[in-house]
């Protein structure tokens, strides 16, 4: 059913890691946006590829783990590398900077923090918690829509992200929703699907159901 | 993702979309369904006809509430916006969502076949049981189909939305009284036509028709509300020799087109004493006026009116001395009665023609019904007088030959169900009148005599309750007024949920049919009362030439065979 199942799963299965990520750097296509180092059950830290290269806020992703794990990112966050060391000002832009410094941007990381929300198995996407949490060092991707799509047609995804308490929950919410209107083509009816489903979740709590209806619709 | 989609795939329905599911209710109080959040609460219309799809049975059950409802306050205070059709879309079906109320009519058990119909509803479904449309086999289940090999079933329009035809079962129809009630203009007479329509095609009963506004017997104008009317078809068109006009005023019949099969002449002596009774609110009598006409009747027998109103003036008071009646009680009787004496069809002496009620019995023996017109002798008077003498002589000629039948049990001697029309009902059946007239009596003692009545009027508050309580059968339109719609019900179990479908009735072409022809209620659309009736019904004007031929040759085979 999904592509992810079908590409990645044969394959990660009889390799260890390290071999994948050889292939994966070798290879004439380097496609994954950052690297898993710090890893839970329930979420993930993950180094960016690039600085400034962190897939955007709410985008759905996907580990390369032994099973394939889906997270949505929730955070995204630079700093310099060495803990004690803070940048400072310069008051220049980024070209010139660029230009004069340029070390100074090798001396900075870009990470992201993703919510655990499923993994994929042989049957398709499954929207539980997975039973062992990615490996550090895994590659992170993000999902094509297609994944996306497949991994949204229920609508469990969104009482993950609003039973976590660490998390913006509605701005999550929200950024969760836009991305999966647009795998979903734009289609209002899957919104209002999900609105409906939303409302069930929210019980009560009309105030918070319409602003997040309305901003996921902007 | 796969299996979840099988996992829903599995239910699949044997009817049309599922339009909710039942939540809650109860067998006395009818159910609840929630309405299902694709559908529009518009679409409901009270009366509607659908089906609750039970574990083991399928509940065949009416719309008669719709509700909106929402599960919290907020929403409520603060509604979205009028721009905002997302979130409206989003409410619709969660936070705000609609109650539908269903009354279980019938029930029959799944895959039932024929013979085990439906029968009353002794259960409810469960919870969340499917609700769906009712679909053309439900109807035909229920309501039977028009053209079976007994010939019972007459359509007589079809439910709400749908274009299966609803039938009657004409033979329960036949056998007990019936009510077509309804505000005036909305289809009361049509809906009598349409029933007379099936009795007499159908062969069901013969029928003896007080028309007063002269619609049944001979083209009728058809209300189209706007300035050019038409005209439709009467009994004697559709049925040719098979109905009979009896005219009370031939001129204006003569004058509309129409030769009469018969004119209606009345003599003084057929008027009984209980005939002036039952005039005693159209002629305002008081009680002591029927008292002084049985004094004159016990001298002068059935002469006493022409003896009566054969007094001038000032020797009445001497003719109430010679019988010892009060004077001046007789003579406001005198007075009163001379009324009778403009109407041109009271004659001193019986008819050379003969009697006219032996005639009018001659055509219902030979199974010919019979439409008695008024022609411009429209006053009540009139009319109460004239139905009243003709249906008491009748029925006492019913009773005789019922009980003859009675004792020799030859199926020869058994009358022919008689159904008698009469308009205005509530003139001749109310509380008062109904003890006093023919009407009242023939109402109650329903098919012991083979007679019936088919009660059509417009206010059934005036019709008393015993008689009502009797009516078999009621074809019911519009009705606004609360005590009407409370006499119509009268009667009738579970009747909370019909009076809002008759109170929501549309002012044409709908009516509610309650009661014994009917294994349920139900909300109709009238049938078409046009060509295609009229090619129904057997008549073959409008047909075009070559297509008639056909037909009468194929039946000319049919009778004489194939040569």
């Amino acid at each position: 059913m999904s592509t992810i199942g079908e590409s990645s799963n044969p394959l990660s299965r009889f390799m260890s890691d390290e071999s994948n990520a050889i292939n994966a750097s070798s290879g004439p296509e380097r496609s994954h946006v950052g690297e898993v180092v710090e890893s839970s059950t329930t979420e993930l830290v993950a180094e960016a590829r690039q600085l400034h290269g962190a897939p955007s806020f709410g985008q759905f992703v996907r580990v390369d783990s032994e099973v394939p794990i889906v997270g949505i990112v929730f955070n995204v966050f630079t700093h310099s590398i060495e803990p004690n060391r803070r940048p400072t000002a310069y008051g220049k832009t980024e070209d010139e900077l660029r230009l004069e410094q340029p070390q100074i941007f090798e001396l900075l990381r870009t990470e992201f923090q993703a919510l655990v929300i499923g993994y994929l198995d042989e049957m398709g996407p499954v929207q539980i918690l997975p039973p062992q949490p990615a490996r550090i060092h895994s590659f992170v991707h993000v999902c094509s829509e297609d994944q996306i799509r497949a991994f949204t047609h229920t609508d469990d995804y969104m009482r993950c992200i609003l039973n976590t308490v660490k998390v913006p929950t509605d701005e999550l919410l929200i950024a969760a929703l836009r991305q999966t209107m647009r795998a979903h083509g734009g289609d209002r009816a899957y919104l209002v699907r999900m609105g409906k489903e939303l409302s069930r979740l929210l019980g009560d709590d009309y105030d918070r159901l319409s602003s997040i209806v309305r901003r996921a619709a902007y | 993702m796969a299996k979840r989609e099988n996992g829903t795939g599995v239910y699949k329905s044997l009817r049309g979309q599922e339009i909710g599911v039942i939540t809650r209710g109860s067998l006395v109080e009818g159910l609840e369904m929630k309405l299902d959040a694709r559908q529009n609460i518009e679409d409901m219309k009270a009366g509607k006809f659908v089906v609750i799809e039970g574990d083991k049975n399928d509940f065949f059950s009416m719309v008669t509430d719709m509700r909106l409802d929402a599960n919290n306050q907020e929403v409520l205070l603060h509604p979205p916006r009028q721009e905002d059709e997302l979130l409206r879309q989003v409410l619709s079906g969660t936070s705000t969502y609609n109650i539908v109320s269903l009354r279980p009519m019938l029930m029959m058990p799944k895959g039932a076949d024929g013979d085990e119909g439906p029968r009353p509803v002794k259960a409810i479904p469960s919870h969340f049981s499917q609700v769906q449309d009712a679909m053309e086999e439900d109807v035909a289940k229920i309501f039977g189909r028009e053209g079976d090999e007994q010939g019972k079933y007459f359509s007589i329009g079809s439910p709400l939305d749908m274009d299966t035809p609803v039938c009657i079962d004409m033979v329960r129809f036949a056998e007990r009284s019936n009510g077509i009630f309804g505000k005036t203009g909305t289809g009361k007479s049509f809906l009598t036509r349409l029933a007379l329509c099936g009795l007499i095609h159908f062969d069901k009963a013969v029928n003896l028709i007080f028309d007063m506004h002269n619609e049944y017997g001979f083209k009728a104008m058809k209300e189209t509300g706007q300035s050019n009317s038409t005209f439709v078809k009467g009994l004697k068109q559709l049925f040719g020799e098979r109905v009979a006009i009896f005219s009370l005023d031939p001129q204006s019949t003569r004058a509309r087109g129409v030769q009469p099969d018969h004119e209606v002449y009345i003599s003084y002596d057929q008027v009984t004493v209980d005939d002036v009774a039952t005039l005693q609110d159209e002629l305002k009598l008081n009680p002591t006026a029927v008292e002084s006409a049985y004094l004159v009747y016990a001298i002068y027998k059935d002469r006493w009116l022409r003896t009566l109103l054969a007094q001038e003036g000032p020797d009445v008071e001497e003719f109430a001395k010679e019988i010892g009646a009060h004077p001046g009680s007789l003579v406001a009787l005198h007075r009163k009665l001379k009324r009778l004496e403009n109407f041109p069809f009271m004659v001193q002496k019986g008819h050379e023609d003969g009697d006219v009620v032996d005639r009018i019995m001659e055509y219902l023996d030979r199974g010919i019904n019979v439409v008695l017109e008024f022609g411009q002798q429209t006053s009540m008077l009139c009319y109460l007088l004239v139905a009243n003498i003709i249906s008491r002589r009748i029925h006492e000629m019913y009773v005789k030959k019922s009980e003859r039948f009675y004792s020799t049990q030859k199926p020869e001697d058994q009358p022919r169900q008689l159904m008698i029309t009469i308009e205005e009902a509530h003139k001749f059946l109310n509380p008062s009148a109904a003890k006093q007239t023919i009407f009242g009596t023939i109402a109650r003692e329903m098919r012991k005599y083979y007679v019936s009545l088919l009660v059509v009027d417009q206010r059934p508050s005036g019709i008393d309750d015993e008689v009502l309580s009797q009516i078999g059968t009621r074809i019911t339109a519009l009705l606004n007024d609360e005590k009407d719609i409370q006499a119509v019900l009268t009667g009738v179990s579970g009747t909370d949920g019909l009076r809002s479908v008759l109170a929501s009735l549309d002012s044409k072409q709908q009516a509610l049919v309650i009661g014994h022809a009917v294994p349920m209620p139900v909300v109709i659309k009238t049938r078409e009362y046009g060509a295609q009736f009229y090619r129904d019904m057997g008549c073959l004007d409008d047909v075009p030439p070559a297509e008639r031929r056909a037909q009468v040759e194929k039946k000319t085979n049919a009778l004489y065979g194939d040569n």
